[in-house]
């Protein structure tokens, strides 16, 4: 378990993080999300020490991390940079095992590890262990970068953005990945992102966090639900999944004709019920509150290319 | 080109040991100024204040022009391969250092970032990462000062550490485009030899570079290891003209060098000859050393340069430059001593015919029956010499050892001898100098003679043999010579006794 306590980090003359108070649960996928300045890398940065705050503590098993030694504290902690930093003058399994190397593994052991998690990511340990991370495309380093945290299963890996960087097809890819790789390893993975659709898809628990602050915690269908306030709503607004069009946005756009014949259909019905309709006989009778209305094909098709060219 | 043809064919071997010395000589240079600069700028690279002041040191170094740093060194370090070897250094640390710093700390900060938080030890860190990373950049730093070595390698020549650059100075001064271009060319070569070497070393691993370089290193040491401990190769072999005085000098060149060299060997070959013998011998190398007089020097050896004059001074520099023009031989300061030819007779012989100066011979030039040194006998500074001068044209003229010369006009045989001033046996047999009254014997200095390659081989000789300059008076001297030749003491003896008692030997 990690937990923040009145954690602040104060730089010259900017308060880049304001008493932080946060748990995170072992085992967890934790997503910390914000727009740029949000302090979510500051906040990722001092469970690994590579940033330490000016005031409060962060504890780790219940120990501060101060108290551990530095060393020891980041063997136990996978790092995920955004831009990947493989290193350039080793090859992929030397990367994957630079960790080990340094704890001293034997060197069978090491390509033992690297060829695994290679072979776990689906690149093809015959063909990659050795190549130089230079002939690999930009998500085939990414999951490198991402195995490289997990070379000596350390208890709590940290992803910085990891996928901004990436193409669209590519990052869901390795969304994918990391979510499997969640599930079949007990690790605790903290993820920081500024893209509200990764923090849903990804996260158990997701830290909403503006300029210094956290806005709300929860999962991602309760700050769905209820956001804590106007900025997590309005960050979140862009994620509301667009309700399926119904008979109605159709009439309103002011199609139809007014009839006397029977309804055989509602107003607040699907789009595609009304096609499945037209499909049989034309026009469709629909129930509107100024009375029947007739529906017909041209209407549906109008409407459809009117929208489509929006 | 023929002309450079001819001094590859005949001076290869001497060619191939310069191109030695300078590989050595830049080698050990590059690295110890990488030894020197590679592990600062690693110091250095978290310390930006510090760095930027070793930048501009070592810049201001760079900008001393290389014969002035070399004039610096001589009162410190003296001559040879140490100046030369610090000279080449201070002007390699810069390159080196500059480049290993620049790529060090223009290392990708994500990179660097990553090797923090794996929490990657400063040495693997260093070692691993950042060194791999920096190592094109160090390669090419190293590449510079390698070209930079070679190229002032070749003024090491100047202070005696040899090199190629012994063919480039040699071809300015005589004015020999052969020379200079063989030195010039080998020179391109090697930096070219080298770069390539370089940068193969830059693409090997870690272990394998350090390997190589290990092995470069052992190489030179034990290549510079194996000739201090065989130095016994540097035998020198010192020769001396027939009689005792060459012998008691050739014995106090001997004591000097291998006093102050014990990697030297001396051997003495006294009564080796006579002068154009001894002169041959130095030429083709099967001696090394003998002591010759200035006189003689521009009576013999030398041409166009007849006694010009008798100051002792002027007479050895117009030799030491004469010798050095025309058979590149070098001429180290004489001794206080002056050992003028003469000639004697006996007193009664004098009285006899009133015989004061060499004139006075004329009157009497029928009735002389004359034992002369071979060497009198042939030189031009000798009998030949004397009787066009003088006139004179004996009753006969017979060559004899000069030991024997005296023992002859003591019995009679002869009445009319050549020796030299400093002869302990001219007060033995009661003899009488005549004077030279028309100045023919030019100044006669004695100094060590020996080619200009065993010099620049062995610089520290100079220092050495330079002892003896301007000492043993020509009292110490027939002293010497009068036990030497009528008390039969060793040669070996007389000469260290005499070094001991003047304080250059303990």
């Amino acid at each position: 378990m990690i937990e923040f306590k009145n954690v602040s980090k104060q730089y010259e003359n900017n308060l880049a993080l304001d008493k932080l108070n946060l748990t995170i649960p072992t085992q967890d996928f934790f997503v910390l999300v914000g727009p740029s300045g949000s302090g979510k890398t500051t906040t990722l940065k001092m469970l690994n020490r590579l940033i330490e705050p000016t005031d409060g503590n962060i504890y780790f098993d219940d120990k501060r991390i101060i108290d551990y030694d530095l060393k020891q504290l980041r063997l136990q902690m996978g790092y995920v940079l955004q831009n990947i930093a493989l290193f350039p003058n080793l090859n992929i399994q030397e990367n994957i095992a630079i960790q080990a190397e340094s704890l001293g593994w034997p060197r069978k052991d090491r390509i033992a590890r690297a060829r695994h998690l290679l072979s776990q990511v689906d690149l093809d340990p015959d063909q990659y262990a050795t190549r130089m991370p230079s002939e690999l495309s930009g998500g085939e380093q990414q999951r490198v970068g991402i195995i490289r945290a997990l070379a000596i299963k350390p208890k709590v890996v940290l992803m910085d953005e990891p996928f901004s960087a990436l193409d669209p097809i590519s990052r869901k890819q390795l969304q994918d990945l990391v979510l499997r790789l969640h599930r079949e390893l007990d690790m605790t993975f903290i993820f920081v992102t500024h893209d509200m659709h990764e923090a849903l898809r990804l996260g158990q628990h997701i830290a909403v966090m503006r300029l210094g602050h956290i806005q709300q915690i929860g999962t991602g269908e309760e700050i769905m639900q209820h956001p804590a306030n106007d900025f997590v709503r309005g960050f979140f607004q862009n994620e509301y999944t667009p309700q399926p069009a119904t008979i109605q946005t159709l009439l309103d756009a002011g199609y139809g004709q007014a009839t006397t014949a029977t309804a055989t259909l509602a107003a607040d019905a699907p789009i595609s019920e009304l096609a499945a309709a037209l499909k049989q006989a034309t026009p469709v009778v629909v129930t509107t509150p100024q009375g029947p209305r007739a529906l017909s094909t041209p209407d549906l098709l109008d409407y459809l290319a009117a929208k489509e060219a929006d | 080109m023929q002309a450079i043809i001819h001094i590859l064919k005949t001076q290869g071997d001497d060619i191939v040991r310069s191109i030695g010395q300078h590989i050595g000589l830049s080698l050990i240079s590059l690295l110890i100024a990488a030894v020197i600069a590679i592990p600062l700028a690693i110091l250095l690279m978290n310390h930006k204040r510090s760095a930027n002041v070793m930048l501009q040191i070592t810049s201001v170094l760079q900008t001393i022009p290389s014969l002035a740093l070399l004039g610096i060194l001589i009162p410190i370090v003296g001559i040879g391969t140490v100046p030369s070897i610090i000279a080449l250094v201070i002007y390699a640390v810069m390159p080196i250092f500059q480049n290993t710093y620049a790529g060090l700390t223009t290392i990708d900060p994500n990179l660097e970032e990553a090797a923090t938080a794996f929490g990657l030890s400063r040495r693997m860190k260093l070692f691993r990462i950042e060194l791999p990373l920096a190592m094109p950049m160090i390669v090419s730093g190293i590449r510079i000062a390698m070209v930079l070595i070679i190229g002032t390698a070749t003024l090491a020549a100047l202070i005696g550490a040899g090199g190629l650059g012994t063919y480039i100075l040699l071809g300015i001064e005589t004015n020999n485009n052969a020379l200079l271009i063989i030195g010039a060319v080998l020179s391109a070569i090697l930096a070219l030899v080298f770069g390539a070497g370089i940068d193969w070393l830059g693409k090997l691993s870690f272990k394998k570079a350090g390997l190589v370089v290990l092995t470069l290193i052992v190489l030179i040491g034990g290549f510079a290891g194996y000739r201090k401990i065989a130095s016994p190769t540097t035998d020198i072999t010192i020769a001396g003209k027939m009689g005792s005085e060459p012998e008691i000098l050739i014995n106090m060149y001997k004591d000097l060098i291998e006093h102050d060299h014990p990697n030297m060997q001396v051997t003495t070959k006294a009564n080796f000859g006579g002068t154009s013998f001894l002169f041959k011998a130095l030429k083709s190398g099967s001696i090394d050393i003998y002591p010759e007089f200035t006189g003689t020097v521009l009576e013999s050896l030398v041409t166009g340069q007849k006694s010009a004059s008798h100051n002792p001074q002027t007479t050895y520099q117009v030799a030491k430059r004469a010798l050095k023009s025309q058979d590149q031989m070098a001429y180290l300061k004489p001794m206080q001593y002056q050992n003028g030819y003469d000639l004697a007779v006996t007193k009664q012989f004098a009285k006899k015919y009133k015989l004061k100066t060499i004139s006075d011979l004329t009157a009497v030039e029928g009735q002389i029956h004359a034992g002369f040194d071979p060497d009198f006998y042939q030189l031009k500074d000798g009998y030949p010499g004397l009787s066009k001068t003088y006139g004179l044209k004996f009753a006969s003229a017979k060559t004899m050892e000069p030991s024997i010369r005296y023992k002859a006009i003591a019995n009679g045989k002869v009445n009319l001898v050549d020796g030299y001033t400093t002869d302990p046996e001219i007060q033995e047999y009661h003899l009488v100098v005549l004077k030279d009254d028309k100045g023919f014997f030019p100044p006669y200095q004695g100094a060590p003679l020996m080619t200009e390659k065993l010099l620049t081989d062995h610089p520290e000789l100079r220092t050495t043999l330079n002892k003896l300059a301007g000492k043993v008076s020509t009292t110490d001297m027939q002293k010497m010579n009068y036990k030497v030749t009528v008390k039969h003491e060793k040669a070996a003896t007389v000469a260290r006794e005499y070094l001991k008692s003047h304080g250059l030997l303990d």
